[in-house]
C-alpha cells in the first residue's frame, strides 16, 4: 500500500455557504476538506464546484459512510463511487471513520460505536483493507466520538487504533475534540489516549467545538457546532508537541456555520499554537 | 441472547433497533449511564434526518409550518427508515407520506413531490442538449422507417407526475422565505409536471396530461411512431401525428432532448 507523505498546513471544511468565497478569491488556506458523500453524484453544481476548488487548492475526501465496523462488510455500490470521486479529485487524503453507521437493513447515518473487542478489530480491519485494495491508496480513519462503552470491552479505545493501524498500513486522522469529548464522557484521561495511539501515523488532525453537559445531561455532544473550547486548544498544544511529523489541522464546522473571516480566525489560533510548539521542539 | 454474548452482527441488529425505536428495551446489563449514551444516539439519528428533510423540503415546510412539518418528517423518518448510504435516501416516500398525512390538503403531497424531483435532477449526470439544428441534422435524411422507429433520449433524472393544483402559482408564492401556505383550489382539469434541468438549475413546467403521458412514454423507449399510434387513440391519426410533433418541438425547445436512438 502506498505511504502518505507528511503534509504540513492549515485548511477548513469547504460549506455551502462558503462556495463563492472559495471560487472568487484566494481563501488563505493550504487545504480544503468536504464530506466525500456530498459529491458522490453523477453531476450538477456540487461537482462542478468541486473541480473549480481543486484547480486551487488540495482537497481531502473525508466520508461518513464507510460504516468500516460493519459486520457486514462494505457496500460496494458506495466504495465504487468514491473510487470515481478519487479518480476525479486526485485528493490529497481520503478518510473516513472508526465506526459502523449501517446494517444489513437499515442505515443510521449516525457514527455509531464499536464494541472494542478482538472481533469487531478483525472486522474493522478486513473493511479496510478491502477499501484500500479497491481504493489503490492508504486511508486515513478517524477516532469518533462515543457516548456509551460496551461491557464486552476488551481494550482500551488507543490500543484498538494502535492494533488497526498495524494490521492494515492505514494511517490516523485525529480527532482531538473527540479525544476529549470521549475522554470526558468514559472518564479516561486524553493523554493518555495520545500516548497510546501510533502518533507516526497520524497524518491529520481535526479540532471542533461540542455542547458541554448540562442539567440533566451528564454527557458532552461532538456537535460541531460553536468554536474550539479551551480544554480542546490545550489537548491540540500537547499532541502538536508529541507528533514526530507535519501534519494538516484543520477546523470542522457542521453546524451553525459563522462568516468565513471568523474560521479564519479560528484557524490562525491554530496556526500559532502549532508554531509555539515547533519553537518548543526546538528549544 | 444479552449483547454480552452476541456476535458484533447480532450486536449491531440489536443495537440499531434500539436506535431505531425508543421502545425496544434495552440490553441486559445496561445501566442508566448506557441509557443515556443510547438517548444521545437516538436524538442524533431523528435529528439529522429530520433535518435532512428540512433541507431537501423547504418550501414544503413553509406550505404546512415548521410544526406541521416536524410531525410529518418525524412519522417518515419512523415509519421509513433509510437504508442507502446517501441521506437524500431519507426523502424518498416523503411525497406519499405527507399525501397520507395532509388528506385535506392533496397539493401537500404534490408539492413535496416537485421538491424531492427538484433534488434529484440537481445531481443528475451531466448531457448537452440536442438543440434544433442539431436535431434537423440528425433527422435530415430520414424516411418513414426511421421516423417511425424514431426514440429520444432525455436528460438523465428527468420526472414526470400528474398535478391536480398549480404547483407554478404555489412554488413562486413559496419563493418568500417567510411566505406561508394559502387556500388553493384544484387545476380545471389536472396536468402533468416535468422537472427537468436547465444547466446547473432544476426547473419544471406544467404540460397537458396528454403530452405528459406521451413524454413519461417516450421516456420510457416508446418509438414515435408507436407514440403516434397512442395518440391517435384519443385524438385521431392527422391529429395525433400533429400533436406529436409539437411536443417534440416542445421537448427540444426546452433542452429536455439530449439524443436519438432508432
Amino acid at each position: 500500500m502506498r505511504n502518505i507523505k507528511p503534509f504540513g498546513g492549515f485548511g477548513l471544511g469547504l460549506r455551502r455557504s462558503h462556495y463563492a468565497d472559495f471560487l472568487d478569491g484566494d481563501v488563505p488556506v493550504d487545504f480544503v476538506e468536504v464530506i466525500s458523500e456530498n459529491f458522490m453524484v453523477d453531476g450538477g453544481r456540487p461537482l462542478r464546484i468541486l473541480d473549480e476548488v481543486r484547480e486551487k487548492l488540495p482537497v481531502i475526501l473525508h466520508g461518513v459512510s464507510m460504516s468500516i465496523g460493519s459486520a457486514h462488510g462494505l457496500d460496494m455500490e458506495h466504495l465504487d463511487r468514491l473510487k470515481r470521486l478519487e479518480q476525479r479529485i486526485d485528493p490529497l487524503f481520503v478518510s473516513d471513520h472508526l465506526c459502523w453507521t449501517r446494517t444489513s437493513a437499515h442505515n443510521s447515518h449516525d457514527l455509531l460505536p464499536l464494541p472494542l473487542t478482538e472481533e469487531a478489530l478483525e472486522v474493522v480491519c478486513a473493511n479496510i483493507c478491502n477499501a484500500q485494495d479497491h481504493l489503490g491508496r492508504a486511508m486515513l480513519i478517524e477516532n469518533p466520538s462515543s457516548y456509551l462503552t460496551f461491557p464486552q470491552d476488551e481494550m482500551r479505545e488507543w490500543e484498538f487504533i494502535a492494533e488497526m493501524a498495524r494490521r492494515t498500513g492505514c494511517y490516523l486522522l485525529l480527532d482531538v475534540n473527540n479525544i476529549y469529548v470521549s475522554a470526558q464522557n468514559h472518564g479516561f484521561d486524553a493523554r493518555d489516549y495520545l500516548a497510546g495511539v501510533p502518533l507516526d501515523r497520524v497524518r491529520q488532525i481535526h479540532l471542533a467545538g461540542h455542547t458541554p453537559a448540562e442539567d440533566g445531561r451528564e454527557i458532552i455532544i461532538d456537535t460541531h457546532d460553536r468554536d474550539v473550547c479551551d480544554a480542546v486548544w490545550d489537548l491540540y498544544a500537547h499532541a502538536m508537541r508529541l507528533l514526530p511529523q507535519p501534519v494538516a489541522t484543520m477546523i470542522e464546522r457542521d453546524d451553525k456555520i459563522p462568516p468565513l473571516p471568523e474560521l479564519l480566525a479560528e484557524l490562525d489560533g491554530a496556526r500559532r499554537i502549532a508554531a509555539e510548539a515547533q519553537q518548543g521542539a526546538a528549544a | 441472547m444479552t449483547m454480552a454474548a452476541a456476535p458484533l452482527a447480532d450486536l449491531q441488529h440489536e443495537f440499531l433497533a434500539q436506535v431505531l425505536d425508543d421502545d425496544t428495551p434495552l440490553p441486559a446489563g445496561w445501566g442508566a449511564r448506557h441509557a443515556a449514551g443510547m438517548a444521545v444516539y437516538r436524538n442524533n439519528y431523528r435529528s439529522a434526518l429530520i433535518d435532512a428533510l428540512r433541507a431537501t423540503f423547504e418550501r414544503t415546510e413553509r406550505w404546512v409550518g415548521a410544526d406541521a412539518f416536524g410531525r410529518a418528517a418525524a412519522h417518515h423518518v419512523i415509519s421509513h427508515p433509510p437504508a442507502g448510504w446517501t441521506l437524500d435516501d431519507a426523502g424518498i416516500g416523503f411525497h406519499s407520506t405527507c399525501a397520507q398525512l395532509f388528506t385535506g390538503d392533496p397539493e401537500v403531497g404534490e408539492l413535496a413531490w416537485l421538491e424531492g424531483a427538484m433534488l434529484g435532477i440537481f445531481t443528475a449526470a451531466d448531457s448537452t442538449p440536442l438543440d434544433a439544428a442539431g436535431f434537423s441534422a440528425a433527422t435530415a435524411g430520414f424516411g418513414e422507417d426511421d421516423w417511425a422507429g424514431l426514440q429520444l433520449q432525455f436528460q438523465p433524472g428527468m420526472a414526470v407526475g400528474q398535478v391536480e393544483y398549480d404547483l407554478r402559482a404555489i412554488w413562486q408564492h413559496l419563493a418568500d422565505e417567510d411566505a406561508t401556505g394559502v387556500d388553493v383550489t384544484p387545476l380545471d382539469q389536472p396536468m402533468a409536471c416535468i422537472v427537468w434541468r436547465e444547466g446547473e438549475r432544476s426547473t419544471f413546467t406544467l404540460v397537458s396530461a396528454v403530452e405528459g403521458r406521451a413524454f413519461a412514454a417516450m421516456q420510457y423507449g416508446m418509438s414515435y411512431g408507436d407514440l403516434c399510434a397512442m395518440l391517435s387513440d384519443e385524438l385521431g391519426m392527422e391529429q395525433a401525428i400533429m400533436q406529436a410533433g409539437q411536443f417534440l418541438g416542445h421537448w427540444l425547445a426546452e433542452g429536455m432532448v439530449v439524443g436519438l436512438a432508432r
